[in-house]
């Protein structure tokens, strides 16, 4: 009887760790014959690059690492733990945020090639997406720069090693942005596998019917390859564009342009509420009680943590045993007449 | 009767699958209201460090300006936190200098480190087929006085160990009616285990709390608690514990600051002991700090 109950709970261990263990889950790296291949509108953007002769990205997967999984990349970025060795939970990457907090996983522009905060807040309507202060992790690994413009104001040197480097990109994000602990080798590539998986589709792209076939005719050696790649890469761009810009210089006075309350109403349920919510990220807690919008209201032409213009254009800053601060927008990720139709809107709600 | 009594016991043990109604929150912005708990729990992973205190008679024979209306004294003080274990589960630890005492002076349990579980368990919706929150509070207090020896007529004699405990359970049922206003009731017991010659160990209780929210910062709070017992009522020395304050919510940080007869803070202390009368001057200034981390 003893040999039976041994036997069956050694069984069961066994097939409760294989059930945990993060099997490896890369993409394939199977070498395809071309003659399988055919442009369609599903490929990825990175293989029909590599296909016109472009030169790899430079973020490949390290997949001798162990440990490594895209399920557990996924993990960290939704949840912000993965599964490591023993396939058991690792520690909580950050106490404050996960990745989602601030990036959305979905394409969030409708036109990659440009950053329009206002084409992206409709698109996020259309969508079920909010709108939020850090670019998209869909199509992460299509980008050879990170940590752009103005955010050398903000984090100075740190951005040196990150500014051309993903995994360092994602260093600083969790460490920086995320306010937790630096991630693990094994954890970095998983992400980045992960990320791997959320890679520019060419249907994401905008492509012209003539362009398509130059396309089309490039892959098949009957033109200028060079070029199409370059077409290609036109189509969406390599970095996010990030200019810090200030309050209005009188607040009560604003931008001096003329809100629109529709648009504000956008800007407050897929932005404002998407942290502030029920506290789901910050301790400041914001609904649509008329008590909320007077609060705004009263705060928005002053120079308090409350005021919107202070708090959207500069952010807060982590503190000690608070850490869980605001990031600020940029310009490109909300525009003045934006944070104008949000005051409209918040004007107009506590009426 | 029997059916609506059936669907609120049906609408308690389903209360984990009402997920498709939008929830109501913040029925209170605190885990307390003066002296009582609220119908709220902690979200997970979040610590609240707590620091209450409650001052001397700002009136009265024990106040006004020769003790500068009572700052110069301390009733009780509360430090300690709780814990959110689930969204619905929160679990606290706290010290207490206690202060609760008997009519003729004799006094109740002192140097209190009190346990506190609290478990939410119905949450109420927009659409109002849970129209109410329920949570369930248990909290145990455990004396950690020196024992005086040789005097059996106090309760600070503890012939047992088990007799510097005193434990209290309660439902909290409310509701919030609108933005601005929150109502709650809150049934409870507590148990001594060692009181005074012809007191009563158990002692029924029933209290009232309501949150009037003024701006988005700041709002009005009172409760009350009324013990079912003939022995505490005031021709015996015992008075009603009711208080009344403001209540300020910066985000993060709760800074309360409340008048209150009652001199301990912890359910244990306040509803079997409170012998002080607002109609006498009685009264005192109290504060708490609540402070939210994420852990």
């Amino acid at each position: 009887m003893k040999a039976v109950i041994f036997t069956f709970t050694t069984l069961t261990f066994c097939m409760l760790m294989a059930w945990r263990w993060p099997a490896a889950e890369m993409p394939s790296s199977k070498p395809q014959a071309v003659v399988d291949w055919v442009l369609s509108k599903d490929k990825a953007v990175d293989d029909v690059l590599m296909r016109l002769g472009d030169n790899p990205l430079p973020h490949p997967v390290d997949t001798s690492m162990r440990w490594v999984s895209a399920r557990a990349g996924e993990e960290l970025v939704k949840f912000g733990f993965g599964r490591g060795p023993g396939g058991f939970k690792t520690s909580r990457q950050s106490k404050h945020f996960v990745c989602t907090s601030c990036h959305n996983l979905e394409k969030e522009d409708p036109d990659l090639s440009i950053s329009d905060p206002q084409a992206r807040l409709l698109y996020a309507k259309e969508n079920d997406l909010p709108f939020l202060q850090g670019t998209t992790l869909y199509g992460a690994v299509n980008r050879t720069q990170f940590y752009n413009g103005d955010y050398r104001k903000k984090y100075g040197d740190l951005v040196n090693v990150a500014q051309d480097n993903i995994r360092e990109a994602i260093q600083l994000c969790a460490e920086e942005c995320a306010q937790g602990r630096r991630l693990r080798d094994w954890e970095v590539e998983s992400i980045l596998a992960y990320f791997w998986e959320l890679g520019l589709k060419m249907e994401d792209l905008a492509f012209s019917d003539r362009e398509w076939e130059d396309i089309e005719n490039a892959l098949a050696g009957n033109g200028d390859a060079e070029g199409v790649a370059r077409l290609i890469k036109r189509k969406y761009l390599a970095g996010s564009p990030a200019t810090f810009v200030t309050p209005p210089e009188d607040r009560k006075v604003g931008y001096a342009l003329e809100g629109n309350v529709e648009n504000g109403k956008l800007i407050y349920e897929l932005s404002c509420l998407h942290c502030h919510e029920n506290g789901r990220y910050a301790f400041y807690r914001l609904d649509d009680s008329k008590f909320s919008f007077k609060h705004l209201d009263r705060h928005f032409s002053r120079y308090t943590r409350y005021s919107v213009y202070q708090v959207a254009r500069y952010g807060t800053s982590p503190l000690n045993g608070k850490r869980a601060y605001m990031p600020n927008y940029t310009l490109e990720k909300m525009s003045n007449q934006q944070m104008e139709d949000l005051r409209a809107y918040v004007k107009e709600m506590r009426k | 009767m029997a059916k609506y009594f059936f669907s609120l016991l049906i609408s308690i043990f389903c209360c984990g699958l009402v997920t498709a109604q939008e929830k109501i929150y913040q029925t209170f912005k605190d885990t307390r209201v003066i002296n009582s708990h609220s119908v709220e729990t902690l979200p997970k992973r979040k610590l609240d460090f707590r620091v209450s205190h409650r001052f001397g008679d700002l009136a009265g024979d024990n106040g006004g300006y020769k003790t500068f209306f009572g700052l110069e004294n301390a009733s009780d003080i509360l430090i300690g936190v709780d814990y959110g274990v689930t969204n619905h589960l929160t679990v606290g630890l706290h010290r207490t200098k206690g202060a609760g005492s008997m009519p003729d002076g004799n006094s109740g349990l002192r140097q209190l480190l009190n346990g506190l579980v609290k478990l939410r368990f119905l949450q109420q919706t927009s659409d109002n087929k849970v129209p109410v929150s329920m949570t369930l509070v248990g909290i145990a207090s455990l004396s950690t006085a020196e024992k005086i020896e040789d005097n059996p007529d106090i309760i600070r004699s503890f012939p047992k160990f088990a007799h510097r405990m005193a434990t209290h359970a309660e439902l909290l049922l409310a509701r919030k009616f609108s933005d601005a206003f929150s109502l709650q009731l809150m049934p409870g017991f507590t148990q001594r285990n060692l009181v005074p010659f012809e007191d009563e160990n158990g002692i029924f209780s029933l209290g009232l709390a309501t949150r009037v929210q003024l701006t988005k910062v700041m709002a009005l709070i009172a409760d009350v608690t009324f013990p079912f017992s003939e022995r505490r009522v005031s021709a015996n020395g015992f008075y009603t514990p009711l208080g009344f304050g403001l209540e300020f919510d910066t985000g993060g940080h709760v800074f309360q600051i409340n008048l209150t007869n009652a001199t301990g803070l912890m359910e244990t202390d306040y509803i079997p002991y409170t012998t002080t009368n607002w109609g006498d001057g009685e009264f005192r200034l109290g504060f708490t700090i609540s402070r939210l981390f994420n852990l």
